[in-house]
Order: C-alpha cells, then sequence, then structure tokens
C-alpha cells in the first residue's frame, strides 16, 4: 500500500514511529505496533535513531509485516556506504515494503557510540536518486539489476519550522527532483509557522505529513527549543504544561495540546505523523481527541 | 597540517626496554608542540630509574636527508640505546624507523589534523583534495568540509541557530553557502539541479 | 632537489571550466604559486593556460595576480586589496589554487569566485620536508607496536589490527604497485624478534571522534590567537628567563685593562682625543667625532692609556680603533662629571645636551645615539620605553625595572621633557610580572605614564612589532618610528639618560646578563665598557661546551664570537652560551612557506633568497630586502637549513654598494 495512491484518493494519512529494542527481544514493540495500528496507516521503524544503537529497523519491518502491519522503512546514511544502502533497499523489497523514508541521520558524535566513523558515503538526496535508479532497473554504478526492478513510495523529511527556512526548502525541491514522493516533518508547535511554510511549498505538489511530537513537561519542551534543530515550543504551550501539574504528570496536558496540534494543523496538510518517543500506548487518546481517523 | 599531543606515561611504559634514547622534535614548534608537557613527562620518567640513556633534540625530523646525517653525528647514542622513544607527529616517527629498521622505535604522540596544508598555519579553511572541487557552484565554501557530514545536496535536518548539530562552535557549512550565493547574487542553478555523488576514486588511491 | 612534489592542485578540463565560468565576461584570475615544489618561477603555467582558454572562449581578462601561498589570509587581503580597483571591474574571480586557496579569495571577495582546480588528494598528511612517509592524523598513533610504520595510511584499508588476506605476492589487492603494509609491518617486528608486542595487544578500534569538530576548532582557535598575537608573524622561542631573572644586579670585579673601542653607535667612527702614556679619568671624553650622527666615547676607568690601536670588535668584521687603558683602580672621577641638575631645573635643551656629552645611545643592541632621536623636528606624540626584552636568557633591562623603578620613571619623564611629548608608555612583556609590579608600584598616579603589559613573543622587541602592538601604528616600510610620531628607548637606555643628567655620568658602564650553559656564575652584572669578554668568562667561570657557542647580545640575534679577547660595548646585554645550529648545509627551498608565516615584517623571505642567489638585485629590493629587521625568525623555523640572515645582510650591502 502506497501512501501516494492513498493520497491521490484524498485520504488524510495517519502514521507513527516505533524505536527498535536495544536487544532482540521485540515482543514490547510489537505489543505497542500492534495497539497503534487500528489508528494508523503506516508505522515508521527508525534506524539507529539519533544514532543510538538498536535492532535492525528491516528486521523489524519484516515482523510488522508479518502481522499485517504496513511499516514505512528509514533508512539513513550514517552507517552504511552505498553498497550496504543498496542491498538493504533491495531487501526491503524482497520483503514486500512498500514505503521508504530516505533521511542522512544524525551524526554518529551525537549517539551512543560518539567514537564511531560517521559514513554518510550518500546523503538523502543522492540515497532517493540511488532508489530511484534502482527503480529503473539499474544500481547507483549503471549495472543492471536482475528480473523486474522494485517499487517504492519514497518519502523524506524537512524542518518547517527551520530558522533560517530557506536552506531547507532548497534541499526540499532538491529532493523532490530526486524522486521523494512525499514529506514527514519534523515536530511542529507553530501552526502559523506551518501554515506559511506549507503556502510556500505547494507549487511542489508533494503530500506533507505532519510530525507530531508529544510534549511530556515542560522540561522536555525547554530542552528541545535548547538542543532540537528545526524545533521550537511557543511559549504558551510551555505554561500550559506548567500549569496542572498532576494533569501534566499523566500526560493528559501533552495529549490535549497534540491533539489540538492535529485540529489546527489538519486543513494545512495532507497528513500526520506522530512521533509518540515512548508514549505509544498515548497514540489512540490523541487521534481521538483529535477527530482524525486513518481510513483504510 | 599536522600537530601533536603526548601520550599517556601509562600507554608508553610497557614498551620500555633498557636505555632509553629520547628523541624531540621541535621542527613546528611556532606552530604547535607541547614542550612544557614533554619537559613535565621527560623529568616523570627520569624518577622512574628507567635508565634514559640520553636525549636528542632536533627539527624537521621528516627531513630525511637532514635526519640521517644527524643520526650519523648521534651514531653511538643510538648503537647504545635500547628503545628510541620519539616524541613527533607520525611522518617523524616513521621517517625515523625507516632510517633505523633494526631499532625499537616508540611513539611518545599522538598526531591529530586540523585544516591547512603542510607547514602552512593553521587556516580557518579546510579542503579535502576531493579532486572534484565545487567550490565554484557554492559560492567557494566547500561543503565537503564546511559541513560535518560532508554533505554535497544541501543541508540536513541538523542546523540549529545556524549552528550545527555536532558542536555549537560550528556554524552550518550549507547555511553558509547559501547565504553567501545570495550575497554576491550567484544563483547558480546548477547547484539545485545536479544530484551530487562522490567519487571516492579520485581521492583515495 | 626536491625528491617529490605534492602538487596540489590541477587545472579541470577545458569543459569544465567554461561551463563554470559560464555567463561571465570579464574574469580577473589569481593564481597561487604552488607550494612544496621547487622554487623556480613566480607565476605558475595555469595561469597563461586560463588566459588563453578565456581569450578563446572570447572572455576578458581583467587583470591577473600571481601570489604565494594563497592560504595566508592575513597577506592575501592586502595583496588583494592592493588591486581591488581591477578586481570591481570584473564580473567574477577565477581562481587557480587548491581548495584552502580558493576559499580563503572566497571569503575576502564579495564576488563570485569560479574554482578553477580540482585539489589532487595526497593521502595523508606529510610532515615540513618532502618526504615519501605520511601521516593519517589519526589522533591515536599505533606506530609503537607496529614497527614504525603506519597501518592507518600505508594499508588500502587502514586495518589496524592485521592484514586481511588480499595480499598476493606481498602486494595489496588494489594494485600490483603497493605493497601490503601489513606485510611491511610484520617483517619489520620479526626483524627486531617483537612479533609479541603485536600479538600480545588487545584488538584496536579507532576513535573516530578524537579529532572531532570542536577539537580541531579549538586547536585552529588557539595556534592562530598565539600566531596573530600583537603583531603577523615572530616566534615563540623558550625564553629561559629563570637562570637569570631572579639574581639581583652586582658588580664584578673590575678589569686590569679597558679596550674601548672608538666605535659603539651607528654612525660614524670617533676620533681619539688621547695618545698612549697619556693619563685618563673615569668619564673622561676619549673619542669624538665632528659628524652628525655619532656619539662621544668615556673612559671607562681611570689609569694611563697604554695604546691606541685596531682591535677585533664584537660585531663589526674588520677592526676598529680602540683605546687601551690601564685600570689603576682608583677611579678618579673626571671633573666634568658633575649633576647636570634634575628633572624641573633642567630645561629640555639642557637634558638633550646632557645625553649627549654623556655619549648615550640605544642600549638594545642597534646603539643609534639618542640625542638625534630626541632632536627630531617630526611631530611626536609618544615616547614608548620598550622593556620586552623578548630575546631568551636575556635579563638586564628586568632587574633595572625591578630594582631602579625610579631611575626608569624618571629617565623616562627626561626623554619626555626634552622632546616635549607629554605621553609615556612602558610596554613590557607578561613574564616580567615582578618589573611590572615594581613600575606600578612607583608610578604614584602620574597620569601621563602608562605601564603595559603585552604577551611574550619575539621579536616583540623590535621597535616596529612593538609600536603595532602598543599604538596599533604601523611604521611605513622603509621609515622610522619617528615617522609615526613615537620615540622608542629601551631600559637601560632610559637609565643612562637619568644617569647621565642627575649624576652627569657618562655611558661608561651597564648591566649585562652572563648566562647558559657552562656558566658557573650566571647572574647580571654591571659591567664597564671595554671589560675583555676574557675576564668576564674568568670572574664568572664560563667554559663553553662541545656543540655551544658565546654570543654576545640575544640568544637569536646576537653575534657570535670566536674569541674572547673582544670587549663590552654599550650595546652589549648579554653574554650568553646558546647551543651551535647543526652545522647541516642548506638545501634548495622547497617553498614550505614558514618563512613567510614568520616574518614579522610580513617580507617573503624565500623569494628574497631566491632572487639573492640569482644575483638579481632589482627584484631582491622590490622584495623589500632593506626593510628586512634581521629578527631571524626565518632562518629559525627555516626547514631547507636557509642561512637567510647571511644572505640578507649581505644582500643590503651589495644594494648599498650598487647605489654608490
Amino acid at each position: 500500500m502506497r501512501f501516494t495512491e492513498l493520497t491521490k484518493n484524498g485520504k488524510f494519512i495517519v502514521t507513527s514511529e516505533l524505536g527498535p529494542p536495544k536487544g532482540f527481544h521485540i515482543e514490547k514493540a510489537l505489543h505497542e505496533a500492534e495497539m497503534v495500528w487500528p489508528y494508523v496507516h503506516a508505522i515508521n521503524v527508525t534506524d539507529n535513531q539519533s544514532s543510538v544503537m538498536r535492532l535492525g529497523g528491516l528486521a523489524m519491518c519484516k515482523v510488522l509485516k508479518e502481522k499485517n502491519i504496513e511499516p514505512v522503512f528509514q533508512v539513513t546514511c550514517r552507517d552504511r556506504n552505498r553498497l550496504a544502502l543498496q542491498s538493504d533497499i533491495l531487501s526491503a523489497a524482497l520483503f514486500g515494503i512498500d514505503n521508504l523514508l530516505l533521511l542522512t541521520g544524525d551524526h554518529t558524535t551525537l549517539g551512543d557510540h560518539k567514537d564511531a566513523k560517521p559514513v554518510f558515503d550518500l546523503d538523502s538526496v543522492s540515497l532517493s536518486h540511488m532508489v530511484r535508479q534502482l527503480e529503473a532497473g539499474k544500481d547507483l554504478a549503471g549495472n543492471p539489476l536482475e528480473g523486474e526492478p522494485p517499487k517504492f513510495c519514497k518519502g523524506a523529511v524537512v524542518s518547517p519550522c527551520a530558522e533560517p527556512l530557506d536552506p531547507q526548502l532548497f534541499k526540499m525541491e532538491k529532493k523532490i527532483k530526486a524522486g521523494i514522493e512525499f514529506f514527514q516533518t519534523q515536530a511542529v508547535y507553530e501552526v502559523e509557522k506551518f501554515a506559511k511554510f506549507m503556502k510556500s511549498v505547494k507549487e511542489f505538489g508533494v503530500p506533507v505529513y505532519v510530525g507530531i511530537v508529544v510534549l511530556k513537561g515542560p522540561g522536555m519542551a525547554k530542552f528541545m527549543n535548547e538542543n532540537v534543530a528545526g524545533i521550537n515550543v511557543p511559549q504558551d504551550l510551555i505554561d500550559e504544561l506548567k500549569k496542572d501539574k498532576e494533569k501534566t504528570k499523566s500526560g493528559q496536558t501533552g495529549i490535549e495540546i497534540a491533539a489540538r496540534l492535529i485540529k489546527e494543523l489538519k486543513p494545512f496538510c495532507q497528513g500526520v505523523h506522530l512521533m509518540p518517543l515512548g508514549w505509544d500506548d498515548k497514540v489512540p487518546q490523541i487521534l481521538k481527541l483529535s477527530g482524525v481517523t486513518a481510513e483504510k | 597540517m599536522l600537530i601533536t599531543q603526548l601520550k599517556k606515561k601509562e600507554e608508553l611504559l610497557p614498551f620500555f626496554k633498557e636505555n632509553i634514547l629520547l628523541i624531540a622534535c621541535f621542527g613546528c614548534k611556532e606552530v604547535h608542540f607541547p614542550s612544557k608537557e614533554y619537559e613535565l613527562l621527560k623529568a616523570e620518567l627520569k624518577t622512574l630509574n628507567l635508565n634514559i640513556s640520553g636525549e636528542i633534540v632536533l627539527d624537521y625530523l621528516c627531513n630525511e636527508d637532514y635526519t640521517a646525517k644527524r643520526l650519523e653525528l648521534y651514531r653511538n647514542e643510538i648503537t647504545k640505546a635500547g628503545t628510541l622513544l620519539v616524541f613527533a607527529c607520525g611522518v617523524g616517527v616513521q621517517t625515523l624507523a625507516a632510517l633505523l629498521p633494526d631499532k625499537t622505535i616508540l611513539a611518545g604522540c599522538d598526531t591529530f589534523y586540523v585544516p591547512g596544508f603542510s607547514g602552512f598555519t593553521p587556516t580557518s579553511y579546510d579542503c579535502e583534495q576531493c579532486g572534484e572541487c565545487k567550490l565554484g557552484l557554492t559560492a567557494g565554501i566547500c561543503p565537503l568540509t564546511a559541513c560535518s557530514k560532508g554533505l554535497l545536496n544541501g543541508p540536513c535536518g541538523g542546523t540549529k541557530n545556524g549552528k550545527c548539530e555536532v558542536s555549537k562552535n560550528m556554524d552550518c557549512g550549507w547555511e553558509k553557502i547559501l547565504l553567501k550565493s545570495k550575497a554576491i547574487g550567484e544563483p547558480n542553478p546548477r547547484i539545485k539541479e545536479i544530484v551530487s555523488i562522490r567519487d571516492y576514486k579520485k581521492s583515495f588511491s | 632537489m626536491p625528491k617529490l612534489d605534492y602538487t596540489k592542485y590541477k587545472l579541470k578540463n577545458k569543459e569544465e571550466l567554461l561551463n563554470i565560468i559560464g555567463d561571465n565576461a570579464r574574469i580577473y584570475i589569481v593564481s597561487c604559486n604552488k607550494c612544496f615544489s621547487e622554487l623556480k618561477s613566480t607565476c605558475e603555467p595555469e595561469t597563461a593556460e586560463l588566459n588563453k582558454l578565456l581569450n578563446e572562449a572570447g572572455k576578458t581578462t581583467a587583470g591577473f595576480m600571481p601570489l604565494d601561498f594563497l592560504c595566508n589570509e592575513h597577506l592575501s587581503e592586502k595583496a588583494l586589496n592592493s588591486v581591488k580597483q581591477d578586481i570591481l571591474k570584473a564580473d567574477a574571480v577565477a581562481v587557480i589554487s587548491c581548495g584552502i586557496g580558493i576559499q580563503t579569495v572566497a571569503g575576502l571577495l564579495a564576488l563570485p569566485v569560479l574554482g578553477m582546480c580540482d585539489s589532487v588528494f595526497q593521502g595523508g598528511y606529510h610532515g615540513i620536508s618532502l618526504n615519501t612517509e605520511k601521516c593519517g592524523a589519526c589522533g591515536d598513533c599505533y606506530l609503537t607496536a607496529t614497527g614504525g610504520i603506519c597501518p592507518v595510511v600505508d594499508c588500502s584499508k587502514g586495518l589496524i589490527n592485521g592484514p586481511c588476506g588480499g595480499a598476493k605476492n606481498s602486494k595489496c589487492e588494489v594494485s600490483k604497485d603497493k605493497d601490503c603494509a601489513w606485510e611491511s609491518i610484520y617483517n619489520r617486528l620479526k626483524s627486531q624478534n617483537r612479533q609479541d608486542v603485536f600479538i600480545s595487544e588487545a584488538p584496536k578500534i579507532r576513535n573516530y571522534n578524537k579529532n572531532n569538530a570542536d577539537f580541531m576548532d579549538s586547536n585552529v582557535k588557539r595556534i592562530q590567537a598565539k600566531r596573530n598575537e600583537g603583531f603577523y608573524g615572530g616566534l615563540y622561542p623558550e625564553e629561559r628567563k629563570e637562570l637569570t631573572e631572579k639574581l639581583v644586579i652586582t658588580k664584578i670585579a673590575d678589569p686590569e685593562i679597558v679596550s674601548i673601542p672608538l666605535q659603539q653607535h651607528a654612525g660614524a667612527v670617533c676620533e681619539a682625543l688621547v695618545k698612549a702614556g697619556e693619563r685618563v679619568s673615569l668619564g673622561q671624553k676619549i673619542g669624538a667625532s665632528k659628524a652628525f650622527v655619532s656619539a662621544y666615547i668615556h673612559s671607562s676607568v681611570s689609569g694611563e692609556v697604554l695604546a691606541v690601536e685596531p682591535r677585533k670588535h664584537p660585531l663589526l668584521p674588520f677592526p676598529v680603533l680602540n683605546v687601551i687603558i690601564k685600570n689603576d683602580k682608583k677611579d678618579e672621577i673626571a671633573p666634568s662629571v658633575a649633576s647636570k641638575g634634575s628633572l624641573s631645573s633642567c630645561t629640555g635643551e639642557a637634558i638633550v645636551q646632557a645625553i649627549k656629552d654623556a655619549g648615550v645611545v640605544g642600549m638594545g643592541g642597534a646603539q643609534f645615539p639618542t640625542h638625534i632621536k630626541l632632536s627630531s623636528a617630526k611631530v611626536l606624540d609618544t615616547v614608548l620605553i620598550n622593556g620586552c626584552e623578548c630575546e631568551p636568557l636575556l635579563n638586564a633591562d628586568n632587574r633595572l625595572m625591578i630594582e631602579r623603578p625610579e631611575q626608569v620613571l624618571t629617565g623616562l619623564r627626561l626623554i619626555m621633557k626634552a622632546a616635549g611629548i607629554s605621553k609615556g608608555i612602558i610596554a613590557l612583556e607578561d613574564n616580567k610580572i615582578e618589573a611590572f609590579e615594581s613600575l606600578k608600584s612607583k608610578l604614584a598616579g602620574d597620569a601621563c605614564i602608562e605601564v603595559i603589559s603585552v604577551r611574550t613573543k619575539y621579536p616583540e622587541g623590535a621597535e616596529r612589532m612593538l609600536i603595532k602592538r602598543v599604538l596599533n601604528r604601523e611604521v611605513p616600510r622603509g621609515g622610522l618610528p619617528l615617522d609615526v610620531g613615537v620615540i622608542v628607548n629601551n631600559i637601560s637606555t632610559v637609565v643612562a639618560v637619568y644617569e647621565a643628567v642627575y649624576n652627569g655620568l657618562p655611558l661608561v658602564r651597564r648591566v649585562v646578563t652572563v648566562a647558559g650553559a657552562g656558566v658557573e656564575k650566571p647572574g647580571n652584572y654591571e659591567i664597564k665598557i671595554g671589560m675583555q669578554v676574557a675576564d668576564i668568562a674568568r670572574a664568572c667561570g664560563i667554559k663553553v661546551p662541545d656543540n655551544f657557542e658565546l654570543k654576545m647580545g640575544g640568544a637569536i640575534m646576537g653575534f657570535v664570537q670566536d674569541t674572547l679577547d673582544v670587549p663590552v660595548i654599550k650595546g652589549t646585554n648579554g653574554i650568553i652560551v646558546v647551543r651551535k645550529k647543526d652545522e647541516l648545509t642548506a638545501e634548495p627551498c622547497i617553498k614550505c612557506g614558514r618563512c613567510v608565516n614568520v616574518c614579522p615584517m610580513e617580507l617573503k623571505p624565500h623569494k628574497l633568497v631566491l632572487f639573492a642567489q640569482a644575483e638579481n638585485w632589482e627584484m631582491v629590493e622590490k622584495e623589500g630586502v632593506m626593510n628586512c629587521i634581521e629578527c631571524g625568525c626565518c632562518e629559525d623555523i627555516c626547514s631547507s637549513k636557509s642561512h637567510m640572515v647571511e644572505i640578507f645582510k649581505s644582500s643590503k650591502k651589495a644594494l648599498k654598494e650598487r647605489k654608490k
């Protein structure tokens, strides 16, 4: 099931994100996925998210696929050179994985293996170009692939609230030229900024699924403001989180904010992408509150 | 260009044999040589009763001809020495090891790279010798070295306040490229069109 | 002849070049003369090639500038500024250089900069000299356990735990021309019977985060800040001030005989005013000249003139007339030695006269007559007292500031009054904390005088550097401090001025630092002018060890003495014993660029050498040899061991002779 087709059919896309475990026992992760699955079109499986080593995304995607859950295979350029990237993507085709999210990846120094060699043989643009090449029946070096070429729906990411925005738009355009068909965004907390962003990317004609990260408390908001690229949580949301401590502690305030943001952002975009960061159990509640359902 | 940092004493001790001869290269001292740390380490080694047989201070160990001549001058000391502990960059240590293949050569320093080729003073700009210069397209700012990931096709999403995700001291290279391009009114259309993929054959032989 | 060529760039092919040049019609070309290659020409052939290509493509060349070391931002900026008008007429600037050069130009100009070259990969980083060994700068040196052969650079896969299975006939799988590094490592270790070193080591994993962005950035910033501190270039030699910095100025036993040269100053040699057999008293004038630039010579002892004859001079290459006096040790003072008054009682003119009568000259080495500086007709606003004493080992001025701060301050005020200047600055390096405190404590709120501490760097004591550092004024090439409104004097000179006025005592003694290897009794000694170094060597127990040499003056700019039968003169601030330089013969310049990097006068020493050796005096002059201050920084760091200072001294001489 390719997103592009769903979007073409006028469906509002809902996705969520799942981080594979640090270890090979996937029961918990699987349980979370199963809980979220009824409410979403697909579940993104991250690739050593934040440069922290975890179970391989491809294996996790395969397990989801076996449970009839639709995965989005996230692929970064940090840990693999062009050979490994191509073989992993062909492996994904073998498993019937339709959707890819192609990223550059965080730098190694941000994660838990700071000494590692950062690969970055390719970047998100050249990675997309490479997938397109595979789809055309050739590998990156131009050698023919055997048999029917694979077919994917290729996604990428963009930061709608980054400042300055121009470099992001520049890269987005380039990604589209390299074959990107949809975008999932960095977490958005500023509706106006997002609306403005959507206005400037309208001409690209590519669906954008807005990113939502649930705020667990004022501390998290402040931390993200200081350290996370492309994120700015406005002061009124932080104040709101501070107000009713009990509600915030139970996650209720964060859930309400997330649901409200989805409601407000929905008119500007073609879908929503939830990044619950461990609060997967809250996803159903958020979606219910926001009134968004994944029509399958 | 190269600069050095002393290794820790603990790292060096297991390799020591009898009669250690210290060799210190001060050739690049006006740029950077940890001379104070060297003196301290020397004093400490002396207190360990390690039987340090002598010290030779010279410069430009990397100059093979001069080094060969000097080794001739100090032949007796070198013959007597069991181990040569060399405080120099990797080039210096290797030069000496090549000239004295029968001697145990210990490297006293770790060598680090700083931008600026060869002998010249550290520069703010760096060049990776990629063999396919993109500077004409990128407003004279190198995406390989000014971007921590060496991205060739535009910025990643890791920029915050114009700074790179790896360090708040590092400007985002791609933001600089795009700003400068705009400032000099040089909308090179090719920068948007081409998907650049690095040809590593050009730089690694 | 260099064995290797580290050519850093090659011109892109025609098609690529035209593509990059695009619609730009007027092109200015900046090209970098290749570094690390034999220094033959001063403009690379690529420039002509590009120029031809531009012409063929119907473009206009708006001008071109070949430069050395384009990566040297400071000098490149000045050079580009000098042709700014031409550059601004161009649509774009085409740069022929390695990537660093291109980026440097792009950083300096607001115009589009077109990179015309691809940089050539050298595989690892080389040292200063041309050498086949490379270093991967991994920050985790493995050479100890690998027999001094680098696995990071020499193995095509950079394996650090032993060979892969790819070698065939000892050659690497990537190329039959490449030795398997690990086989070489194994053989080396085996020949040393050290295989166990390698086997016993735990598996190694590289730490790619060692040279991370912050670490590299901090290194660059630190080193750059150090290099650019106060003024361009210079060095940080080992100071070794501790040998004598705490030693109080003491008198040395009076010599039996003094030998006083009749030339101890810049300018005309004096005529002897006494003859053999005559009696002289201490402070009596014994030499004078009618020439404008000259300074009187006085007897430093009382006794009998034994002879007036040519003797070896500590600085000059030819013998100079000396007045030889047998010291009767009675120290009978000449009647002319009497106080000329005080700061308040003396007029400016009286002070200048007293200084002239006392034969005071610059005592830092150049020995320029002080009274002439003070009689300048130029508009002056600052007296700058040079308390830097930047040469290693020396402490004579330092001790004077510590022990006689009042004399230093009064001397300065006398000079200010004599020159009619209301602003005085004493600048000393930050390694002289005690002197700084001492002067500060005696300043007593005098708002006209400032005592400032500057970071230690050689040649801080050179007037030009100090003026740039302290006042941020640049003395024009070929000019004097007077041209930018400044009189510079050193500490000993200021004290001599004080003595000349308050005690009427001519310059007959000075403080000299005696220190270095083989000096039994190092110290700061008050020594009579004309005392033989041999006598001082006896008194201080100097035995020059093998491979060492005795110098008069500082460790860097001082003059090597091959005999001890030379006298202390007015400019002798030190008698020191330092390690001899290796007697390695000069090799051809490899354009490593280090001399350019350290020359505080911003000259291009390597070019001066090239032109001087070709006896191209016109270019030697054009490149500014007359501005060389002979500080010796270039020679000190020259990786080809060129005897640069000698070459420049003789170049200056040759130029002067040609002018005659």
